[in-house]
């Protein structure tokens, strides 16, 4: 037996029309319409604020995938994000779209006997590549690994000697590894990151909606996500831009290292290594037999970071056969016997 | 139920009537709650972390001796040989400096002037062979004792490159060894290192070194600052 609630008054067992709007209906449902109006205005009220920072226009919604885009469709794109540069940083930014040249498939690699750990590769890379300077983005983790063990769980990031190299320890820079066989590719719902031919893996950051599978699919933990709208210092921005690299990123998507591609498809080479003060970092094209990295492949001994799982990385480490290192007290000890170093034994004494 | 006949004809309306009285203060409420939620705004950021920009200065980090030598001394540009025809230097290695007193010697057994210098005429370098090559010619020297690394420099494998990684387009540097090495201290100096990151997701945030009472919260303000440097199992001093 259901309760009867109803006591319109036209509720008599007499009368059997439907009922009509009363007094408290009216008012029931209005307030109820207005309520939920309200909460949804509340609820779109995050999305205003979305737009008014972010400009977000009607092109920049309108716009095509990159791989669709016209080259009239790209240009009304510069056109768009140019505007929007110089409107925020008040810089006239040289963006374009760089295209990969053929022929050429780009390889990095990294000296583990040479790198110091001095951080600079960081920073330039952070200057080149309009990175957010808060909440701190950065494309280069430099892990500081005890000797013996190339377990990166054994690594710190955050250490804070006052002279690089400590002799207790080897330095490992790692950044996007540019996967032959990209396990972020792979996982992305939208196709907003690809691999173009030169090797690059590369973000549309218009096309991005910010879900991070692909940060939890890198095995290198290479991608990095705009949790904020990124602070790019003022008057630091690098004008020197390109559609698929460092123009500024808004929040909610996905970046990551792209090989400078805005620099190295123009024949220059990547920000990192143009500021490492050891030449521990080598880049070039691997299909020319003469090129430095082709030659490491060939000469030197390469490893690429947990080969295990597959991904075919395009970013190789390696080592130098080196004499003894001042630095290293085992080496010292082995190049005073030999009478390398200051505090050696005379020559004749060691006949 | 009420289905007699002639009983009020029942809509959805009226059988949650009770509920419907709920729904306008329930929506007004969300609508409060969402409209102070967003008004909280975004995390207090950490403030950024800015490097001057001459610490990440492409280049080398010597300004090596060009071609012919010279010194600057008084304000003037001299060269090696205006004094060295005068002055002979002695041959003793570990004699006091008198001129060039900021040359520190740390080169292990090749701790005499004259393995290098040529004793007649300064402004040359000298092989083992006895043959004189210019100071533009450093690598020769090197190569003969450095012959691994020689070898590693000519395929590109050891030394830096810049301007361009393509050797076809001209516009490639490669630097001597003498751009970065000091040929008097060798040896590459240890240097400070940049700031250590405060960054989302990396690594293990209880790093060997780090205590495990430190909250890694990057996006905060204040976080990270203050960090003690990192206490290390193994001292080497």
């Amino acid at each position: 037996m259901s309760v009867r609630i109803w006591d319109g008054p036209s509720a008599t067992l007499d009368d059997p029309q439907p009922p009509r709007m009363t007094r408290r209906s009216f008012l029931r449902g209005t307030t109820a319409a207005a309520g939920g109006l309200a909460a949804l205005v509340a609820a779109l009220n995050p999305l205003r604020e979305f737009t008014q920072q972010d400009e977000f226009t009607l092109d920049q919604f309108l716009q095509k995938h990159y791989k669709e885009m016209t080259p009239e469709d790209m240009e009304k794109a510069l056109a768009r994000i140019r505007a929007e540069v110089e409107k925020r940083y008040g810089v006239r930014p040289h963006l374009r779209d760089v295209k990969p040249r053929a022929g050429v498939e780009f390889v990095y690699a990294l000296n583990l006997s040479r790198c110091i750990g001095c951080r600079k590769c960081v920073y330039a890379c952070v200057a080149e590549n309009n990175q957010s300077r808060s909440p701190q983005i950065q494309y280069i983790r430099v892990i500081e690994m005890p000797r013996g063990t190339l377990d990166t769980e054994k690594g710190n990031h955050h250490y804070t000697h006052p002279k690089v190299p400590d002799i207790n320890h080897f330095y490992m820079p790692v950044q996007c590894h540019q996967c032959a066989n990209p396990p972020c590719v792979k996982v992305c719902p939208v196709e907003a990151t690809w691999q173009e031919p030169d090797g690059i893996t590369v973000i549309d950051y218009d096309w991005c909606i910010g879900c991070r599978y692909c940060e939890a699919a890198c095995p290198y933990w290479a991608r990095r996500f705009n949790f904020a709208q990124p602070d790019l210092a003022g008057d630091a921005i690098n004008p020197d831009m390109s559609y698929l690299s460092n123009r500024p990123r808004p929040k909610g998507v996905m970046e990551k290292c792209h090989f400078c591609l805005h620099r190295t498809r123009e024949g220059r080479l990547p920000a990192c290594l143009e500021a490492c003060p050891t030449g521990a970092r080598k880049f070039g094209n691997v299909l020319d037999p003469n090129s430095e990295v082709a030659q490491i492949l060939k000469t030197k001994r390469v490893f690429v970071l947990k080969e295990e799982v597959g991904t075919l990385p395009r970013f190789f480490y390696y080592f130098d056969e080196r004499y003894p290192n001042s630095l290293d007290p085992e080496a010292v000890k082995i190049g005073q016997a030999i009478g390398c170093f200051p505090g050696s034994p005379a020559p004749e004494a060691l006949a | 139920m009420l289905d007699e006949p002639g009983g009020i004809p029942e809509s959805p309306f009226q059988r949650g009537a009770a509920a419907a009285w709920l729904i306008g203060p329930a929506f007004l409420i969300l609508a409060a709650w969402l409209m102070l939620g967003s008004q909280r705004g975004d995390l207090p950021l950490a403030p950024a972390v800015l490097v001057a920009s001459d610490q990440i200065t492409p280049g080398a980090r010597r300004d090596p001796m060009g071609e012919p030598p010279s010194v600057m001394s008084g304000g003037f540009k001299h060269a090696c040989n205006e004094c060295h025809r005068v002055f002979d230097s002695p041959t003793a290695q570990h004699r006091p400096m008198v001129q060039h007193t900021h040359i520190t010697l740390k080169h292990g057994m090749n701790d005499n002037c004259f393995n290098c210098h040529n004793r007649e005429n300064r402004e040359k370098l000298v092989l083992y062979t006895g043959d004189l090559i210019s100071f533009d010619q450093v690598p020769r020297l090197c190569s003969q004792c450095h012959g691994t690394v020689y070898r590693d420099w000519q395929r590109g494998t050891h030394g830096k490159t810049m301007g361009s990684w393509d050797a076809a387009s001209g516009l490639q540097i490669r630097l001597e060894c003498n751009d970065c090495h000091d040929p008097h201290a060798p040896a590459y100096p240890p240097i400070a290192p940049l700031p250590a990151p405060q960054t989302l997701r990396m690594g293990l945030q209880f790093p060997y070194g780090a205590h495990e009472h430190e909250h890694h919260v990057p996006l905060q303000e204040g976080a990270g600052r203050n960090r003690k440097p990192a206490a290390h199992p193994e001292k080497h001093e």
